[in-house]
């Protein structure tokens, strides 16, 4: 395979990539992307001002004049994982936004043995629901890891921000500091392991407030509890403005015909993402629409369930020509802009979601939207709104025929969606939220 | 058309308007409802916050929507409860008529005993999603866009975030206790253009968009500049 090359220093713009320009024949048609074999060099994190043009300046002066008042006031950040997942990524754009405003961010990373995180990530699945027995043994190895971090971090600053449940014991130093501390829950706490939550539950009582994803998140606690959407950066290779060029080469390599309408679902191949369901739903619109549906996701190389369901997917898909199952690794992000940028709709048909960014993403490039309406999804899919809410694989079905045959209708949605993304889930919006919660937590400002 | 008596005084405003914005935090606070009954108690007993949340706050939020969106219990009695003429009645609320968020209580909750007196089986049924009350902390502060004219008022429309046009326009009531809105009270009592403000109370909130809006009260200004 031809992979292309890329200065380490310098973002990959898609004008530096080559591509074969021919049409691969349907047997041709490849599955991973001819760009990226190893994973391309960091890009710089985007200026406050790189966003004027997406925002506005208003935007921008307000949370300068939301900064002003915090001006050499301090918050630090601290989670599991510097590489990897939303938060590492948010905290990556986050933080050296809050600098730039004259907020002193710092971000620490707790370390632990393969044992501390092994019971976290139980302590993670069980917090989602799953069986769990929680043993003495277990109780020990996280309070010992959170204790040695406790010992070996400084907590200097005026607030401290601690990053779901692994560090989250860390509020034992409060007592020898005098900041306000906070919990960022990012995972979903409705359905908690009881022993786990009973717990957990006793050291988050002890922080000034708790930050969840979503209101169906939250737990009742006996502090202020604050609702931060999670967020996309419309700078970030995912999301970022592409070159009609290099939408048309990836569609090429991939063998997706543009002159036909792209109904497409980003997601990994889990179940609970129900692609299979997707296929059928597109089999049944397409007795009525010609459409391709291109499903985009990874995992089945690295997850053995991955595997099973890729497979499960492609033989619900049979020898269909138009069913196009693409399994990218994890630093395709720029692939998966190019195909969601040349969607005519986007599915995201998931049975059980947290918040689901990858319809953020799709509602950010204004692509009509055919969404489950759970978890997160319909704080941002406002059914008929800014996209269409769908419960069963007929209602999916339904609505990709409607939308493919009213194009007025889907591009007003789209449009909505947009919309609704620069008001409420972007990262300029997401700085707002932490200078604001920095505001309340130290008492400044007109509150 | 505006009167002589306008055009004399409305270079010269007495007081200059500087323009504000706020910002907000949510916050999620103990009262959920399942049912319409449990809807009916939160409503009682929520705190102002609450309400003022998804009524005026929600506006906000969804500021890009042209039409079908007016507050979010008359959203939750559509998508969760399926009643269409609860939600009708709950979306016909118009925010500008209050001037205190404990009427806008009373309102809703006079809407929804009246409903549920009149049909009582959608009392327990169980809601496809729970309603989850918010409530929001506010912080206001300062542009830096001031008016001493209205040239400079007009151009200060065009430049400020939609926040802004939401707190000087819609949230002011609250502040002003007045059934007008900040920009109207300035054009009436420092610019003495009467009209000029009667036609911005007469705007539609909610068949535009607060975009739309900027662009009436710039035409609506501009005109009175003529």
């Amino acid at each position: 395979m031809e992979s292309v090359k890329s200065e380490p220093a310098a973002s990959p713009t898609p004008s530096e990539t080559t591509f074969d320009h021919v049409v691969p024949s349907r047997t041709e048609r490849r599955t991973l992307p001819r760009t990226w074999e190893t994973p391309p060099a960091p890009v710089p994190p985007p200026h406050l001002d790189d966003y004027q043009s997406i925002v506005g300046s208003a935007v921008l002066d307000e949370l300068r004049f939301l900064a002003r008042d915090l001006k050499g006031k301090s918050l630090k950040m601290v989670n599991s994982t510097a590489v990897g997942g939303g938060v590492a990524e948010m905290l990556n754009r986050l933080v050296p936004l809050l600098g730039e405003l004259e907020v002193v961010a710092h971000w620490d990373i707790i370390t632990g043995g393969n044992d501390f995180f092994e019971v976290t990530k139980a302590f993670h699945n069980a917090l989602h629901g799953a069986e769990y027995e929680l043993t003495r043994h277990a109780q020990e190895i996280f309070l010992t890891c959170n204790e040695q971090n406790r010992q070996r971090m400084q907590f200097n600053e005026d607030v401290v921000v601690i990053h779901d449940p692994q560090p989250a014991a860390l509020i034992r130093a409060r007592q020898d500091h005098s900041a306000r501390w906070v919990w960022r829950c990012h995972i979903d706490l409705s359905n908690p392991h009881p022993q786990v939550w009973g717990f957990l539950r006793p050291f988050i009582e002890q922080y000034d407030a708790a930050i969840f994803s979503s209101q169906s998140f939250a737990r009742q606690l006996p502090i202020p509890q604050y609702l931060f959407y999670p967020c996309i950066d419309p700078l970030s290779e995912k999301n970022k403005p592409l070159d009609e060029s290099f939408v048309q080469k990836v569609c090429e390599e991939f063998g997706i015909d543009r002159s036909r309408p792209v109904v497409t679902q980003v997601s990994r191949f889990d179940r609970l993402k129900d692609p299979v369901g997707v296929v059928q739903a597109f089999k049944l619109a397409r007795k009525y629409v010609d459409c391709q549906l291109v499903l985009a996701g990874g995992g089945a190389s690295d997850d053995p369930e991955g595997a099973i369901v890729l497979r499960e997917v492609k033989e619900a898909a049979g020898d269909d020509p138009d069913i196009i199952t693409l399994d990218l690794p994890p630093w395709c992000a720029l692939e998966i802009n190019a195909l969601q940028q040349a969607s005519t709709l986007v599915v995201q048909k998931s049975i059980k979601e947290g918040f689901g960014l990858t319809v953020t993403e799709a509602l950010w490039k204004g692509k009509p939207t055919i969404a489950g309406a759970v978890g997160g999804i319909p704080n941002q899919v406002i059914d008929k709104r800014t996209g269409m809410l769908v419960h069963s694989v007929e209602g999916c079905a339904y609505q990709i025929r409607y939308l493919l045959t009213h194009p007025e209708f889907a591009a007003q949605l789209g449009r909505n969606g947009h919309e609704h993304v620069r008001e409420n889930f972007l990262m300029t919006t997401n700085v707002r939220r932490w200078l604001l919660l920095m505001q309340i937590m130290l008492g400044c400002g007109t509150v | 058309m505006m009167s002589a008596a306008e055009t004399t005084l409305q270079r010269t405003p007495v007081k200059p308007f500087y323009f504000n914005t706020s910002a907000h935090l949510l916050r999620i606070t103990k009262y959920t409802a399942s049912t319409l009954v449990e809807l009916l108690n939160a409503l009682r007993e929520c705190p102002e916050d609450s309400i003022f949340q998804h009524t005026f706050r929600t506006l906000e939020e969804h500021h890009f929507l042209r039409a079908g969106f007016s507050n979010d219990f008359a959203h939750w009695a559509l998508a969760a409860c399926n009643e269409p003429s609860l939600a009708e009645a709950l979306a016909g609320v118009d925010v500008r008529e209050f001037t205190s968020v404990a009427e806008l209580r009373a309102r809703f909750i006079q809407i929804l005993e009246s409903y549920l007196r009149e049909n009582p089986e959608s009392s327990n049924r169980i809601a496809d999603e729970t309603f989850y009350f918010c409530a929001s902390d506010m912080v206001v502060m300062p542009t830096s866009f001031q008016a001493h004219t209205l040239h400079e008022f007009a151009e200060g429309m065009r430049r400020v975030s939609v926040h802004s046009i939401h707190h000087h326009f819609i949230e002011a009531r609250l502040r002003i206790k007045l059934m007008s809105n900040d920009f109207s009270q300035w054009l009436h009592e420092d610019a003495g253009l009467t009209e000029t403000a009667r036609l911005l109370n007469r705007i539609d909130i909610y068949t535009a968009t607060l975009e739309d809006v900027r662009q009436q009260i710039v035409r609506i200004v501009e005109r009175a500049l003529i």
